[in-house]
């Protein structure tokens, strides 16, 4: 009960502000018609509901579950069913995840649909897939993630400067939102299960740089997306 | 008035299905992982039910609170602001929106929460939210700047990252992956759908602006600044840690 009460506190806290900076701004430069600003506040009213009811099935639920499958796997001590089981995780986390979908909703509005929502976002959730699995074998091996991620933005660039330079910014920004709300717990919690089974030098602190090697992933897949187009 | 409640549940039913669909690999994985995988005792399976429908039905709304309410309206925002003779008041306003919207991204939440467990309280939620909205309100101004001045996205990507590189020298690895993983996780949908459709609309208005070259690449931009910021903390932490061991060698 308590913590329910608590996530409800929490969007509301966080909601408030924007609707508020919203209005400042209606009353002092905007003066949109009083519809449009009925529709944005029912648009926060959604927001907000549906966060709270959202927030509360990830706590619910699962988390958990997120948790054990990482632990599970890992006492097979077979590192490609580790890969695999990584790679499957990104992949489907990635496919619900909600930014993903409103970048590529986004694309779509402004590119006419040159290249449609799906192949977007299973190139998205493509690169997080391999990109999951590699931010395991890394755990388990005890890479310093300095050098992966070195090596990953290095990739980036060198890509960056071949393809085509309209699909640089879209691909950057693919990166970015590959790690919403659905994708960061559960791969943290994967990551995290997958640490405390291989108790390297600190278990805990390995768990993470998943979510932040989980957004290169989808800039390299976008860009070749964008080298083959 | 009836018409603008009706406009925000507006083929709400296709929501449903996308998020249904977006949903459906996850529950096959789920099912596999459960009967194949782990000892399920009746109360998870349960857990993960409701858990899976409250999913179901929060991004339903939420989505659906996005298509209706905040891009369309996040557009037209974007498109009065740029006619304004003053729309400079953009770059403050994206630094203002930018440190607002990342206190309502539940995935930052959820990251703080993990960090203070997984550091042993060594960093407070509340330090890593209040420097995770800074980097973002700056990123969110450069950003407008950007759409405004047409500033090529290469331009500040380039030495933004060789800047956190060099930074990665000077903080523990614990804070170079919680830095890049701060940096995902600050762009989250309010973000997306907000601030990056208000940018689009800028683009679309102003003559000579290209919404692929110079509205894109905002999402990239926030999610660069948290993580220079947390690497900044990360490097004066070290520097503070450095400082009491000394003091305790001498005395």
């Amino acid at each position: 009960m308590e913590s329910i009460k608590r996530t409800v506190l929490e969007v509301i806290y966080a909601v408030l502000p924007i609707i508020l900076i919203i209005y400042i701004l209606q009353f002092s430069v905007l003066s949109l018609p009083i519809d449009d600003v009925i529709q944005f506040t029912i648009g926060m009213i959604l927001i907000s509901t549906g966060l709270i009811i959202f927030l509360l099935g990830i706590h619910l639920g699962l988390l958990a579950i997120g948790e054990d499958i990482g632990t599970k796997i890992t006492l097979f001590g077979n590192l490609w069913i580790i890969i695999l089981c990584g790679f499957l995780v990104g992949f489907v986390v990635t496919v619900a995840e909600p930014d993903v979908r409103v970048l590529a909703t986004q694309f779509d509005m402004v590119t006419g649909g040159t290249i449609s929502k799906s192949t977007l976002i299973i190139s998205i959730a493509l690169g997080v897939g391999i990109f999951v699995a590699l931010a395991l074998v890394r755990i388990i091996k005890s890479i310093p993630i300095r050098n992966i991620l070195l090596a990953s933005y290095a990739l980036v660039f060198l890509l960056a400067v071949i393809v085509d330079e309209r699909f640089v910014p879209i691909g950057m920004d693919a990166g970015g939102v590959t790690t919403g709300p659905i994708t960061v717990p559960f791969i943290l919690a994967l990551g995290l299960g997958v640490a405390s089974v291989f108790k390297s030098k600190d278990s805990a602190t390995d768990g993470f740089g998943l979510v932040g090697l989980a957004s290169v992933g989808p800039i390299i897949a976008v860009l070749l997306l964008g080298v083959l187009h | 008035m009836i018409e603008v409640i009706f406009t925000a549940f507006y083929d709400i039913e296709y929501t449903f299905l996308e998020v249904l669909r977006a949903i459906a690999p996850l529950t096959v994985l789920f099912i596999v992982s459960m009967v194949f995988l782990l000892e399920t005792t009746r109360e998870q399976i349960i857990r993960v039910i409701v858990g899976l429908l409250f999913v179901l039905i929060g991004l339903t709304l939420f989505l659906q609170g996005v298509y209706t309410g905040l891009m369309p309206v996040g557009e037209k925002i974007g498109i009065v602001l740029s006619n304004l003779s003053y729309s400079w008041m953009l770059i403050p306003l994206g630094f203002v929106l930018g440190f607002v919207v990342i206190m309502a991204e539940p995935a930052v939440r959820v990251l703080n929460y993990e960090v203070e467990k997984g550091v042993g309280g060594y960093i407070t939620q509340n330090t890593m939210l209040i420097t995770l909205c800074i980097g973002v309100g700056i990123s969110v101004a450069l950003a407008m700047a950007r759409v405004l001045y047409g500033i090529p996205l290469m331009y500040l990507l380039v030495p933004g990252y060789i800047l956190a590189f060099i930074l990665t020298k000077f903080c523990s690895s614990t804070f170079v992956a919680i830095a890049f993983d701060s940096g995902g996780a600050a762009t989250g949908p309010m973000t997306v759908a907000f601030i990056l459709t208000m940018a689009l609309g800028v683009t679309s208005n102003i003559e000579g602006r290209d919404p692929m070259l110079d509205g894109f690449g905002l999402i990239s931009l926030v999610a660069l600044a948290p993580i220079i910021t947390v690497l900044l903390l990360g490097t004066l932490y070290s520097m503070i840690e450095k400082k009491n061991a000394r003091q305790y060698e001498e005395v």
